[in-house]
């Protein structure tokens, strides 16, 4: 494995960082808005997906839920995110 | 041309989440002076509510300073700006003072509006100061407008918002192509990558129009690098929310968006460098931009000066305070970083703060140095504001000595 003479150690973020329940911030809640714009030039395929109401979104797991629905939609290429 | 240039194959730009300039870098003045950040003068401070005087000191927090996101839309950034003094005052003039009250108006909480004045000691921030001392820091960096996300992040893809200074969804009806599209018609390569699915990306329009050979995601990013199959202009996208991934994981937010933990951020802005740091060929040939999108509410003590408008203008209405914008002003200073072996070690470009040296940077002047870069007679096409034609391009920061291997620093995550 290749070494590196000036190395810098970054800290781990504390799993108790994670809150996917945490209120969302108002551009999250606007990245809903526009993607639920976007899947309108997608609605021929996409009628369930629509019947969500973005607005009725709060938290983070819910609009990444939102998120990865729609975006599976426009962007069906996409691999998997990696996990921790 | 320098030799940095001439070897020159790829732009990655990676743009973070609402922080500004002296809430990450201001701390590293004391290491060095040319860096214009705080100095523990009397006049880094506002006001509280109650006349108290607050000076901005280095204890922020990783995360739980900003349950409430600090106002950043455009009316609550002209308050920061203007210390609250009425936009239809005559003669008002911009300073700095309206942070604490801007935040008050959220918390109700003199004590929690003090939290904007917060800024982080260098040592919580050893990838951002590291990358800030050892390559090349801006002291003159500012969002493109000032306001939210959308409208700033904008600029950074088409050199305009399109008169927009809101978190609107826009339609395209000008003829200005985004940086994607200029560089795939003129034969070159080009691609956004966003994290993940769940996270998804900010850049709704381009989704719509050019999928799927502009979009990639964060594994494929780190995929083609470590193939040394960078396009020659990479957008990099942050995660911007917490959620489990396909295997149950935890993901966490990297985007440095509060109340986001900065720390993932930090190891995100890591993995980007060493993705690129640790492919030889990628190395040599590549710049990388580390940059913020805005500064989320967030206290910087430089006013942000004026600049080129660009052909449009805000009415009353759009900015929600009484009077149009005319895209005249740029927005508050952000933290900007340029990575690159052939830069040299501690280099500062000077900001506002120079009347004779200085150099205004902001969004626009990332397609504006893309598209010199790689696609040099585009303007035979006319197709680009006056803003951007008139913003700071940065490669000149390229020079002919590159820096040994054993001198460029190397993360350990």
């Amino acid at each position: 494995m290749r070494t590196y003479k000036k190395t810098i150690e970054v800290p781990k973020t504390p799993r108790e960082a994670f809150n996917p329940d945490r209120l969302a911030s108002s551009l999250l809640r606007s990245q809903a808005l526009h993607l639920h714009e976007a899947l309108k030039w997608h609605v021929a395929r996409a009628t369930a997906v629509l019947a969500t109401n973005p607005k009725t979104l709060r938290t983070e797991r819910e609009i990444s839920k939102y998120c990865k629905e729609v975006t599976a939609i426009l962007h069906p290429h996409a691999v998997k995110g990696p996990g921790k | 041309m320098p030799a940095g240039l001439d070897n020159l194959k790829h732009i990655v730009v990676l743009m973070m989440e609402n922080r500004s300039f002296d809430h990450m870098l201001g701390g590293l003045t004391k290491q060095n002076p040319k860096i214009n950040g705080l100095t523990g003068a009397a006049n880094e401070s506002n006001p509280d509510p109650n006349g108290t005087i607050v000076k901005a000191q280095p204890i922020a927090k990783f995360q739980g300073d900003y349950h409430q996101d600090p106002d950043h839309h455009f009316p609550g950034v002209d308050i920061q700006i203007y210390g609250g003094v009425p936009p239809t005052t005559a003669n008002r003039q911009p300073n700095m003072q309206g942070f604490i009250k801007s935040y008050f108006t959220q918390t109700n909480d003199a004590n929690k509006a003090h939290a904007v004045m917060n800024y982080f000691d260098p040592k919580d921030l050893p990838v951002l100061t590291q990358l800030a001392t050892e390559y090349a820091v801006f002291n003159g960096w500012c969002a493109s407008i000032p306001g939210p996300t959308i409208c700033n992040r904008a600029f950074a893809h088409y050199g305009t918002s399109f008169g927009q200074v809101s978190m609107d969804f826009f339609y395209l009806l000008d003829p200005i192509l985004s940086i994607y599209e200029r560089m795939i018609k003129n034969g070159c390569t080009s691609k956004l990558y966003y994290y993940d699915q769940q996270s998804s990306t900010m850049e709704i329009v381009n989704l719509l129009q050019n999928q799927p050979q502009l979009f990639g995601t964060f594994e494929q990013f780190l995929s083609d690098c470590e193939n040394n199959e960078l396009p020659q202009y990479s957008f990099v996208e942050p995660c911007y929310n917490d959620h489990s991934g396909d295997d149950g994981g935890a993901i966490l937010a990297s985007d440095q968006h509060p109340d986001h933990d900065v720390r993932e951020g930090e190891r995100l802005i890591a993995t980007v460098y060493d993705a690129i740091r640790q492919v030889d060929d990628l190395w040599k040939s590549t710049a990388l931009l580390i940059v913020y999108d805005e500064h989320g509410g967030l206290y910087d003590h430089v006013i942000p000066p004026s600049c080129t408008p660009g052909g449009y203008t805000a009415n009353a209405d759009a900015t929600g305070i009484g009077i149009p914008f005319a895209f005249d002003r740029l927005g508050i200073r952000v933290p900007a970083i340029l990575v690159s072996p052939w830069i040299p070690r501690g280099t500062v470009v000077p900001g506002p703060e120079d009347q004779a040296n200085g150099r205004v940077f902001e969004h626009a002047s990332i397609p504006a140095t893309v598209t010199n870069q790689f696609i040099p007679n585009f303007d035979q096409n006319n197709k680009r504001t006056d803003r951007e034609k008139q913003a700071q391009t940065f490669l000149d920061l390229l020079t002919d000595q590159m820096r040994p291997d054993d001198d460029c620093i190397f993360f350990n995550l």
